[in-house]
């Protein structure tokens, strides 16, 4: 597992390593049923207090990703369809935001955004039928 | 995890000397984790770790300890480490030496531990205590606490006095000691940043009061640190001020969150470090000018619902 | 018990570590009884026994040893005690020996002295030690012993030199060891008893001074 943490970032400590951990799940890079650091393990490897890296544990496992074990550790759950789907809409979104915001800075209207959306997505579909 | 409490301290009040008391100090500590004691020189944490450790005795209040009432039973001393900012060891004794001094006492003193902490920490068995640098000899109390196998460490001031690359170390060692989480760690300083990130309960102390209990992050969460023009600060109705600094091109001061949004819109509002907190509440108050006295600070609107231990934070009002 | 034996092992760890003082004043008893050996025991008992009993009490205040008898799993009443039994323990090693080595070199130089003055002498030493440790330790455990040092060393020196001056001036000091021998068995049962009066002091006026 991978956990870089930044001071700096203007996100919480326990927010990262949410992220960070929930990333990794998602794009299947920590397989179902592997086993994560306990939190104790953890807090130590990061140099963090034990109480940041439970809340980063607690809301992996109330939004599903992982489940805890009292004094073992914690391991990935086997990843839900609707979670991921979730997930997935949230990074769509994300992407869409982003293009929004490059769009307006640019001065394309509506239409514009459109078409090059129609645009990237037929080549999508060439590239699919070649 | 364990619900019940490493040590809790409970209205406790012990006068030392004329001019110094603690007054009315109450913080607990849930077992497995880190608390940071906070406060300025003077401020009352060696005398409060002194209670804490039944090294003094208390006028008022109780003292609970691993489930024990201080002054407990001698046996509780098997479980609790004390590492102070010096030696409590013959000076002459060799390293070795330290240990056939100091075994015969413990019923779970673990020899090879012992000469293993020595080699992780670059400790030579066959030096002296007394010729041991501060850092070393804080590691070599931390040796003898952890041989003996405590549950609870107690470090005073561990870390004035020792360098980065030490006080680093202490962190790491830290860590370690709290992968058991029937392990607990109260840690007395007034150096922050080493706080910043691995403590999770802070407690602030001021003139013997405690100003702030609670995790990390409620504390960082009750204060913000307002910085403004130089008159943006003065003349506010119901902000108390804590140690406020003025100079010609600004002023800064820490307040309660909840009084965050009484202040003027041009003033920055930020969250403040615990280093910040630190030197605001610590900060000395000036003594009032004997023809300037009434003026020192308007009782503030709602000081009913304000925390009795609050009252003694220093507060400057500039009228 | 074993928490006294504990401590008294701890003194006896504490005073090594000062040995090098311990040798100095050996040297200054040797030199003294160089003479005549019937006073190395005396010597002993006025300069050498007290000095190395409350080594422990010195490095109690010197090297913060009362934060580590506080910190240690042992209660305090033990601790004190346990100086009081170091205390013990080092006159009776050094008052043997001494007397021993007296009866040797007696021996040696065919110059056999009656026994029983060496038990005059043992007395006397006994004497002297109860006079020094019951006096110094409550004062060196209530005060310190960087504070107190000086006037602890001094006042059973002081007393000792006027109880000999007042028997000088009432009896001209016609002390024989036949005169003295019927007093013999008090003097000790009176040290005993002062010892135990110090114990009680020491414990009453022991305010748990930790630094």
């Amino acid at each position: 597992m991978r956990v870089v943490l930044s001071n700096n970032a203007g996100v919480p400590l326990y927010q990262q390593i949410k992220e960070q951990v929930g990333t990794a799940i998602l794009s299947g890079e920590l397989a179902e049923g592997s086993a994560l650091p306990s939190v104790r393990a953890l807090a130590r490897d990061l140099r963090i207090s034990i109480i940041t890296t439970t809340r980063a544990y607690t809301e992996l496992a109330a939004e599903g990703f992982i489940a805890t074990i009292p004094g073992k550790g914690a391991y990935v759950l086997p990843m839900n369809s609707e979670l991921v789907r979730e997930q997935l809409l949230r990074q769509v979104e994300d992407g869409l935001q982003a293009a929004l915001n490059a769009g307006r800075h640019a001065g394309l209207r509506r239409d514009d955004l459109i078409e090059i959306l129609d645009g990237l997505m037929r080549e999508d579909q060439q590239d699919a039928v070649r | 995890m364990c619900s019940d409490l490493a040590f809790a301290l409970r209205g406790v009040r012990t006068t030392v000397g004329d001019n110094f008391a603690l007054r009315d100090v109450s913080f607990e500590l849930p077992t497995g984790y880190v608390m940071g004691l906070i406060g300025a020189n003077g401020a009352g944490k060696t005398t409060t770790i002194r209670c804490l450790l039944g090294m003094r005795p208390i006028q008022t209040g109780e003292i609970e300890l691993l489930g024990h009432r201080v002054p407990g039973p001698v046996a509780l001393r098997q479980d609790v480490g004390v590492v102070l900012d010096h030696t409590y060891l013959v000076g002459e004794w060799r390293l070795v030496e330290v240990e056939r001094a100091l075994r015969p006492f413990y019923d779970r003193w673990d020899g090879s531990r012992y000469r293993q902490l020595l080699d992780t920490f670059g400790l030579d068995p066959r030096a002296k205590v007394k010729d041991l640098s501060r850092g070393m000899a804080m590691k070599l109390m931390i040796t003898v606490a952890l041989s003996h196998q405590a549950r609870l460490l107690v470090f005073d001031e561990p870390t004035s006095g020792l360098d980065p690359v030490a006080r680093d170390e202490l962190v790491g060692i830290i860590g370690d000691f709290l992968l058991d989480e029937g392990h607990s760690v109260l840690f007395s300083t007034h150096i922050t940043p080493d706080l910043d990130r691995i403590g999770d309960y802070v407690t602030l102390i001021h003139d013997g009061r405690i100003v702030r209990t609670g995790t990390k992050d409620e504390v960082l969460d009750a204060y913000r640190i307002v910085r403004g023009g130089p008159d943006d600060l003065s003349g506010l109705v119901g902000v108390q001020l804590i140690g406020a600094r003025r100079t010609p091109t600004g002023a800064q001061a820490l307040v309660r969150t909840e009084e965050a949004d009484l202040l003027a819109e041009r003033v920055l509002v930020e969250a403040p470090t615990l280093d910040d907190i630190a030197v605001h509440i610590g900060a000395r108050v000036p003594h009032p000018d004997p023809g300037n006295g009434a003026s020192r600070g308007p009782e503030p609107r709602r000081g009913a619902g304000r925390r009795q231990s609050d009252s003694s934070m220093p507060t400057r009002e500039i009228a | 018990m074993t928490a006294i034996a504990r401590t008294v092992v701890l003194d006896l760890r504490t005073a090594v570590a000062y040995r090098s003082q311990a040798l100095l004043l050996f040297v200054v008893v040797a030199l003294i009884e160089f003479k005549n050996p019937i006073l190395l025991v005396p010597a002993l008992a006025l300069l050498a026994i007290p000095a190395i009993a409350a080594f422990p009490l010195q490095a109690a205040d010197k090297a913060g040893l009362e934060t580590l008898y506080a910190v240690l799993p042992v209660p305090r009443r033990s601790v004190l005690y346990g100086h009081y039994a170091w205390a013990l323990a080092t006159y009776l090693a050094l008052a043997a020996a001494g007397a021993m080595f007296t009866l040797a070199f007696a021996r040696a130089q065919a110059d056999a002295f009656d026994g029983r003055t060496l038990l005059v002498v043992l007395t006397l030493s006994w004497a002297v030690f109860v006079v020094n440790v019951a006096i110094q330790f409550p004062l060196f455990i209530r005060f310190g012993h960087s504070r107190i040092g000086g006037l602890g060393t001094v006042l059973p020196v002081a007393l000792i030199m006027a109880v000999i001056i007042k028997l000088h001036l009432t009896t001209r000091l016609h002390v024989t060891v036949a005169s003295v021998q019927a007093w013999l068995p008090l003097v000790w049962v009176a040290g005993a008893v002062a010892i135990v009066a110090s114990v009680a002091v020491a414990i009453a006026a022991d305010t748990r001074r930790v630094r």
